[in-house]
C-alpha cells in the first residue's frame, strides 16, 4: 500500500488559561493507516481531535493535509477532507435517523454561500432525490443500521454514535476522526464501526480512532499513540505499547490516579458554564 | 394505477399523493383557503381579516426558517415587513417604475438588510439576538419618522397606484384570492424545503451546530441564509398588506407582530409551516374577529400561547396530526377486517 | 433648560435602569436566564398602582403595596408556572426565550384589558416640597427614586453578602448543576430570586412612573433597557447593574438633547452592538475562583 503522508501535526499545544491540555504534540498519518490514540480521562485526546478538526484553534502548532496547511474552521478542514464524530453524540435528536445521516453526505452540497442559495431553490423544487436516498440506504447497511424512521433522539447511546459514525463516513473523508465510537455500543455496533474503518483504510485513507480501551483498540489499529497530561508518551506498535513501561505508568502508575480523575468530566462543566452565559 | 407498474422501483418508492413531499399539508390547505374564501364573498371586512391573515401568516412564514429550523430567534421581521411595504409606496409615489417591481426590490432590500443586521450579530444567539434585534425594529421606526423626506415621516406614504399586470388590474377580490394562493404556494415550498436536505442541514444547525460545521458547512453563513429567505418572505408580506391598505406608516408593523408572529407557529404547530398559517388564521380570528372577547381577544391570544407551551407542545396542527394518524390507523384495521 | 437638570434626569433615568438590571441579575445569577419581562413587572408595579389610586380613590400607600404585591405574585407564577416548566422539559435556551416572550406579551394584554390602554400619570409617594438645588427644583418623586434606588442597591449587596439565603444564590449562580448535587435547595433559591426581583422592579416602576405616566405597553422598552444595563454592566457584582444604568441614563438624556428626536434609539442600538460584539461579558466581570 502506499506509504504516502496524508496528515501531519507538529507542535501542537493548546492552553486554556493557566491549564496546558496539550503540549507540542506530533504526529504523522501515513494513507490507509489507522492510528489508535489511548490516554486515561483528561489526557487531551478529545483535544487533539478538536485542534485537528479545527473545533477548536490551537494555542500553537500546525498541521498539513496531502502537502497543504490545514487552517481555519472547522467546515473549511471537512471540505479538505476531514471527518469526525464526538464523544458527546451531536445528532438533531428530533429529525429521524435517516436525515442525520443524510447531513454528512449532502453537505457537501451546501458548502459555498452560491451552493446554499441554489440549493434553498433546489430543495423547495425537488426536496427528494432518489440518489440520497440510496446513498442513505447503502450507508445504513455498511453499519448495520435499521429503522431509519425513528428519531434520532429515541435511540441508545451505542446506537447513536453508530448514526454519527455514518454521517462522517458520508462525507468520504481522507481523515475519520472517531472520538471514543464504542462507548456505549452493543456487540453489532462494534462490528459496524469496525466495517468502516476498514472500509476508510481500504479506500487507501486514513483513522484516528480514540478510546479508553487499550486492549480493543490494539486489536484494530496499525499504530497506536499513547497521550498523557497533554504530551505523548508513546508512539509506535500497538502490542509493545501494552508492554511499554510507558503504560505502565500511566494507568497503574502511583501518582496517576490522583491525578487522572480529576481532569474527568471538567471540559463537560465548562462547555456548560458557557452555555448559560452565551 | 398504470404508473406503479412501469416502474421499477422497490414498492416503497411508488408513486402516490400522499407520498408527494408536502402534498397532504398543501392539499388540506388549499381546501381551508378555499372555504376561507368561500365565506368571505363581497364582503369587505371579511376580506380585510383575510389579508391580514395573509400577511401575519407571510411574516410567520418568514420567521419560521430562521426560527424553528435553524433555531435562532431574530425579531427584527416587523422591519422586513416594513421594507417591503415602504417599497410598494415609494415605487407608487415617487417612481415611474410599474409596480410589481416593488415586490421584486422590497424582498432583495430585506434580504441585503437582514444579511447585514446578520453579520453584525453573527457571535449572537438567544435573549442576546432578540435583544438586538428587538432594538433594530425600534430603530427601524424611528427612522421612518425621521427620514421625513423619503419615508412621509409618522404620516407615512399613501394614495398608492394600481397594479397594472400587462393591462389588467386586478380588483380588491382578486387581491384577497392572490393573496391566499401566495400563502399556500409559500408554506407548501417552505415545507418541502424543510424535508429536503438544505432544510436537513439548516434544521441540524438547531440542536447541533458543531456537527454541521464538522460536515463542511460554514454555520454563520448558512444561518445568513436563512435569516434572508425568511426577511424576503416577510417584505412580501409588507407589500402585499400595503398594497391592500392602500398606505403605510411607520405604525403599520410594529413589535407586536412579531410577538404574534413567534406564538402563530406555537399555536398552530411547530412542526410544519403550515402550523405558522392556521396560527396566523387563528390570531387574526381572535385579535380582530370576535366580537365577544374584542378587547381581550389578543390576551385570550397570550395566555392560550402559553397554554399550549406548557399542555401541548406540538400545537394544533400537530395534535390534528396525531388525531389523523389515529384515525388513518383506525380505517385500516377496519379495512383488513371487512 | 440647565445643564444640571440634564444631569438629575440622566440620573433618575439611571437608578430607574439600574433598579431594572439589578432584578435582571438577580434572576440571572438565581436561574441562568435573563428575564424579559420584568419590564412588564415594572409597569405593573407603576399602573396598577394609579389606577387605583384614580379609579377607587385609595391612597397612594396601599394602592402602592397592592401593586409591589400583585408584581410579585406575578414574579412568582412566572417561576413557577411557566420558566420552571419550561426549562425542565430542556431544548436549550430557544423555549425558555420563547416562555419568557409569551409572559411579556400576556402581562401586558392582561394589564391593558383590567387597567386600560391610555397612559396613566404615575403617583408620587412622597409629599414634601419640591427641594431647590443650586438654580434648579427637585420633584420630591425624583429624590425618592434616587434615594430608594441606592438604598435597594445597598441592601442587595448586604442581603447577598451576609445573609445565609443571600449566599446560597451566589453558590447556585455559580453552578446549578454542584449546587443541586450538595443538596442545596435550588428551587427555592430561585423562587426567591424571581420574589426579590419582582420587588425590585416593582418598586422601580412605581417610582419611576410619575416622570412619565404608564401604560400597559411601556413594559418593552424597559425590558430592553433594563437588559442592556445588565449587558453594559456585566454580571460579576451587584453594582454592575447601578454602573450600566448610569451609562444608559445618561445616552437616554443626552443623546436626544443634542442630536434630538430619536436619537436614544441608535444610540441604545449602536451600545448593543459594540458591547455585544467587543465586551459580551459586561464591564464587570466575576473573577472565575479555581
Ligand atoms: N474548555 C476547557 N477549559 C478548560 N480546560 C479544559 C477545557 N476542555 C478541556 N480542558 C482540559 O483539558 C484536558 C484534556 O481534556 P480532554 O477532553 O482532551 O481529555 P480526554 O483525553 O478526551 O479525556 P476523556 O477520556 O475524559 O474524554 C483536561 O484536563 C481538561 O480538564
Ligand atoms: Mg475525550
Amino acid at each position: 500500500m502506499a506509504e504516502e503522508t496524508l496528515l501531519v501535526g507538529r507542535g501542537l499545544t493548546k492552553r486554556y488559561g493557566g491549564v496546558t491540555a496539550l503540549e507540542g504534540v506530533d504526529f504523522e498519518l501515513r494513507a490507509g493507516e489507522i492510528l489508535g490514540l489511548v490516554g486515561p480521562n483528561g489526557a487531551g485526546k478529545t483535544t487533539l481531535v478538536d485542534l485537528i478538526s479545527g473545533a477548536q484553534a490551537a494555542t500553537t502548532g500546525e498541521l498539513v493535509l496531502r502537502g497543504s496547511k490545514l487552517t481555519g474552521p472547522a467546515s473549511r478542514r471537512a471540505r479538505a477532507g476531514l471527518a469526525r464524530t464526538f464523544q458527546y453524540p451531536q445528532l438533531a435528536l428530533e429529525l429521524s435517523v435517516r436525515d442525520n445521516l443524510l447531513l454528512g453526505w449532502a453537505a457537501r452540497r451546501h458548502a459555498s454561500l452560491w451552493q446554499m442559495i441554489v440549493g434553498a431553490a433546489a430543495g423547495a423544487l425537488r426536496p427528494r432525490v432518489p440518489a440520497d436516498q440510496a446513498a442513505v440506504r447503502t450507508l445504513a447497511e455498511e453499519l448495520g443500521i435499521e429503522g431509519l424512521d425513528r428519531a434520532a433522539g429515541d435511540l441508545t447511546l451505542g446506537e447513536q454514535r453508530l448514526v454519527e459514525v455514518g454521517r462522517a463516513l458520508g462525507q468520504d473523508p481522507l481523515v475519520l476522526l472517531l472520538d471514543e465510537p464504542f462507548a456505549g455500543s452493543d456487540a453489532r455496533g462494534v462490528t459496524g464501526i469496525a466495517e468502516v474503518i476498514h472500509t476508510v483504510q481500504r479506500r487507501g485513507h486514513a483513522v484516528i480512532l480514540v478510546d479508553h480501551n487499550v486492549d480493543l483498540v490494539a486489536r484494530l489499529v496499525d499504530r497506536v499513540m499513547l497521550l498523557d497530561r497533554g504530551r505523548v508518551v508513546f508512539d509506535g506498535d500497538p502490542r509493545e505499547c501494552l508492554a511499554s513501561p510507558q503504560m505502565q505508568s500511566v494507568y497503574f502508575g502511583s501518582d496517576a490516579d490522583t491525578d487522572t480523575d480529576s481532569g474527568a468530566g471538567s471540559p463537560e462543566t465548562q462547555a456548560e458554564v458557557e452555555d448559560v452565559r452565551s | 394505477m398504470t404508473t406503479t407498474i412501469s416502474r421499477p422501483t422497490v414498492s416503497s418508492d411508488r408513486w402516490d399523493p400522499r407520498r408527494i413531499p408536502g402534498g397532504g399539508g398543501l392539499a388540506l390547505g388549499v381546501a381551508v383557503a378555499a372555504l376561507i374564501l368561500v365565506w368571505v364573498g363581497s364582503d369587505g371586512y371579511r376580506q380585510t381579516l383575510v389579508i391580514s391573515a395573509a400577511t401575519y401568516a407571510l411574516i410567520a412564514l418568514g420567521m419560521y426558517v430562521p426560527y424553528l429550523m435553524a433555531g435562532s430567534l431574530s425579531m427584527a421581521y416587523s422591519a422586513y415587513a416594513g421594507i417591503g411595504g415602504y417599497a410598494v409606496g415609494l415605487i407608487s409615489a415617487r417612481t415611474g417604475l410599474p409596480l410589481v417591481v416593488a415586490w421584486i426590490a422590497g424582498p432583495i432590500v430585506a434580504a441585503l438588510v437582514a444579511v447585514v443586521l446578520g453579520m453584525v450579530t453573527r457571535r449572537l444567539s438567544g435573549f442576546f439576538l432578540a435583544a438586538v434585534t428587538l432594538l433594530f425594529g425600534m430603530a427601524f421606526t424611528a427612522f421612518l419618522i425621521d427620514a421625513e423626506s423619503v419615508s412621509g415621516g409618522s404620516g407615512g406614504l399613501g394614495n398608492l397606484r394600481p397594479l397594472n399586470l400587462l393591462g389588467w388590474t386586478p380588483s380588491h377580490y382578486h387581491v384577497v384570492v392572490g393573496s391566499a394562493v401566495v400563502v399556500c404556494v409559500i408554506a407548501f415550498l417552505l415545507d418541502r424545503l424543510r424535508l429536503s436536505p438544505w432544510g436537513v442541514v439548516v434544521r441540524t444547525m438547531r440542536d447541533a451546530p458543531r456537527a454541521v460545521e464538522a460536515a463542511g458547512v460554514r454555520v454563520p453563513v448558512l444561518n445568513i441564509v436563512a435569516l434572508a429567505l425568511g426577511a424576503m418572505i416577510a417584505a412580501v408580506g409588507g407589500g402585499l398588506f400595503t398594497y391592500a391598505a392602500g398606505s403605510i406608516t411607520p405604525d403599520t408593523f410594529t413589535l407586536n407582530i412579531v410577538f404574534l408572529a413567534i406564538f402563530m407557529p406555537l399555536i398552530g404547530g411547530a412542526g410544519t409551516p403550515w402550523g405558522a398559517v392556521a396560527g396566523a388564521v387563528i390570531a387574526v380570528e381572535l385579535t380582530l374577529n370576535f366580537p365577544a372577547v374584542q378587547t381581550s381577544g389578543t390576551l385570550l391570544l397570550a395566555v392560550g400561547v402559553l397554554v399550549i407551551m406548557l399542555v401541548a407542545p406540538k400545537g394544533v396542527v400537530g395534535y390534528a396530526d396525531k388525531l389523523r394518524t389515529r384515525l388513518w390507523a383506525l380505517l385500516r384495521k377496519e379495512r383488513d377486517r371487512g | 433648560m440647565t445643564d444640571l437638570q440634564l444631569w438629575l434626569s440622566a440620573m433618575e433615568m439611571g437608578c430607574f435602569f439600574g433598579m431594572l438590571a439589578l432584578a435582571y441579575h438577580l434572576i440571572y445569577v438565581g436561574a441562568g436566564f435573563f428575564n424579559f419581562a420584568i419590564g412588564p413587572y415594572a409597569m405593573m408595579g407603576g399602573l396598577c398602582t394609579s389606577w387605583l389610586v384614580i379609579t377607587y380613590d385609595l391612597g397612594v400607600w396601599p394602592a402602592a403595596a397592592i401593586g409591589v404585591a400583585a408584581t410579585i405574585a406575578l414574579a412568582a407564577a412566572t417561576e413557577l408556572g411557566v420558566v420552571r416548566p419550561v426549562q425542565k422539559r430542556g431544548g436549550g435556551e430557544l423555549p425558555a426565550l420563547v416562555a419568557v416572550a409569551a409572559v411579556l406579551f400576556a402581562i401586558q394584554q392582561f394589564a391593558g384589558y383590567l387597567f386600560g390602554y391610555p397612559t396613566l400619570p404615575g403617583q408620587s409617594l412622597a409629599s414634601f416640597a419640591p427641594v431647590p438645588v443650586g438654580d434648579i427644583t427637585v420633584q420630591p418623586s425624583s429624590l425618592l427614586l434616587i434615594v430608594v434606588a441606592v438604598l435597594t442597591f445597598v441592601a442587595t449587596a448586604a442581603w447577598i453578602r451576609f445573609s445565609r439565603t443571600g449566599r446560597l444564590l451566589r453558590a447556585v449562580g455559580d453552578s446549578n448543576q454542584a449546587a443541586a448535587l450538595l443538596g442545596l435547595p435550588v428551587n427555592r433559591i430561585r423562587l426567591i430570586a424571581f420574589v426579590v426581583a419582582g420587588f425590585v422592579a416593582a418598586l422601580a416602576g412605581l417610582l419611576f412612573a410619575p416622570k412619565a405616566g404608564v401604560n400597559s405597553l411601556s413594559g418593552l422598552h424597559w425590558s430592553l433597557s433594563g437588559f442592556l444595563a445588565v449587558v453594559v454592566g456585566g454580571t460579576g457584582s451587584v453594582w454592575a447593574p447601578l454602573l450600566g444604568g448610569m451609562l444608559l441614563g445618561l445616552v437616554e438624556v443626552f443623546l436626544p438633547y443634542y442630536f434630538g428626536g430619536q436619537s436614544h434609539v441608535y444610540g441604545m442600538l449602536l451600545i448593543a452592538l459594540l458591547f455585544f460584539a467587543f465586551k459580551p461579558q459586561g464591564l464587570f466581570v466575576r473573577k472565575v475562583r479555581a
